[in-house]
């Protein structure tokens, strides 16, 4: 893993997230694709147990940096991004289909997870919560698989060919 | 050990009081202000429609009828001072009053980072305009950014005067806001304004937060009304704001 790359990558995709994104908003819930949680996924997928921990807390640190409250996203995220990467080493998800799903998935663990924690932070949560992280799940997990390729290039990593195997 | 040390972390930041964790916060908007800044301007004019040249587009027309609802309000004001307090002399609505204006560094429903700061006199409590009508106040400040609790948040509850009569409205989190506990003997409209009441220190002059869009009974409580306002400004798309500091420093 080239670290450095990794980090610069991940402060672009953060200022990215916090800004340019609003462009692909849809619905008057303001539902936009989570750029950090695509990349949760490529790299939990991607990587080594250890590079996938590491991965997966900075990747959190990072939501928080643009969310609503400290310590939510890094704790939900580096949870399920650890847990993904042990599932992966059980289960390949190679095809694009897999990678959406396990998106998906994700997005919804860790949007759930997110909102408990914000609640117990005593922090404001927004009124239709479940519903933007189910659609913000939708969204990424449709927008996610195609953006697998250009990261891997990227950042240098070998990835798999979808269809070929 | 590598994990439970991160989380370990994660449980630090999230148990810190917000205070100091939002200095990551600040601190990044502040850093980035630069791409955030232009990120957001491009996604603006992204989502802005084409416009006809013969008329004013509708962000400027809100914040005319804005302003025309604010001088309204203040010369009805006006007119009733002088008819109770003929021969005392007051001062204008906001005389004393600074406006610092701040450029929006991102925009949320839970809250707005603005370019301004302590530096810059901002505190908490202060209002914020936008479009010339009271968006929210401000609810954390750090050297150089501050954050606006916008009047859409839930956390967010201001006093206002709608129809002659004062009640507190609070945000729904769905870009627009409820007003509390107003009894039906009160009549009240579609489309009747909303204002901020005075708050001394804080604000001079009542100014305008939106406008009723929705009224009706209260399914729990029939005896009141269930009001919903809408902003008088597109608060999610404002680039600019004005924070009202009253007796600024010379």
């Amino acid at each position: 893993m080239h670290w450095l790359r990794f980090a610069v990558f991940i402060l672009i995709v953060t200022v990215l997230q916090a800004s340019l994104v609003d462009v692909v908003a849809v619905s008057r819930l303001d539902i936009k694709p989570d750029f950090l949680l695509i990349l949760l996924v490529f790299f939990s997928i991607h990587c080594n147990q250890q590079e996938a921990i590491i991965t997966s807390f900075t990747i959190g640190f990072a939501a928080d940096i643009i969310g609503s409250a400290m310590g939510v996203r890094i704790i939900s995220f580096g949870l399920f991004g650890t847990l993904l990467a042990y599932l992966h080493g059980v289960i390949n998800i190679k095809k694009m289909p897999y990678q959406s799903f396990a998106i998906f998935i994700s997005g919804l663990l860790t949007g759930i997870l997110a909102h408990f924690l914000t609640l117990l932070k005593s922090q404001p949560t927004g009124a239709n919560a479940y519903t933007v992280v189910f659609l913000t799940s939708v969204y990424s997990s449709f927008v996610g698989p195609f953006l697998f390729l250009p990261t891997a290039w990227l950042m240098h990593i070998k990835t798999y060919r979808f269809g070929r195997r | 050990m590598l994990f439970t040390w991160f989380m370990l972390a994660g449980f630090i930041l999230l148990l810190a009081p917000q205070k100091l964790t939002s200095k990551f916060q600040f601190a990044f908007a502040h850093i980035f202000r630069w791409p955030l800044s232009i990120g957001r301007n491009i996604s603006l004019s992204a989502r802005e429609q084409p416009q006809l040249t013969e008329v004013v587009s509708r962000a400027k027309y809100n914040q005319l009828q804005n302003h025309l609802a604010n001088l309204t309000e203040e010369l009805n004001e006006e007119r009733q001072k002088v008819k109770e307090l003929s021969g005392m002399r007051n001062r204008l609505p906001l005389e004393g009053a600074g406006l610092i204006l701040a450029e929006v560094i991102t925009a949320s429903i839970e809250g707005h980072i603005i370019n301004r700061g302590e530096n810059d006199g901002l505190r908490k409590g202060q209002f914020v305009l936008g479009d010339n009508s009271i968006i929210g106040t401000i609810s954390d400040v750090s050297p150089r950014t501050a954050k606006v609790e916008l009047v859409t948040e839930t956390t967010s509850n201001i006093a206002v005067e709608i129809g002659g009569l004062k009640a507190v409205i609070q945000g729904d989190g769905k870009n627009s806001a409820k007003v509390q506990l107003v009894s039906t003997k009160h009549k009240i409209k579609i489309g009747d304004k909303v204002y901020a009441c005075k708050k001394p220190g804080l604000l001079d002059a009542a100014m305008i937060i939106g406008t009723v869009a929705e009224c009706t009974r209260d399914n729990e409580n029939p005896l009141l009304w269930d009001i919903t306002v809408e902003s008088a400004s597109d608060i999610q798309n404002l680039t600019n704001v004005a924070v009202i500091i009253m007796n600024p420093k010379k």
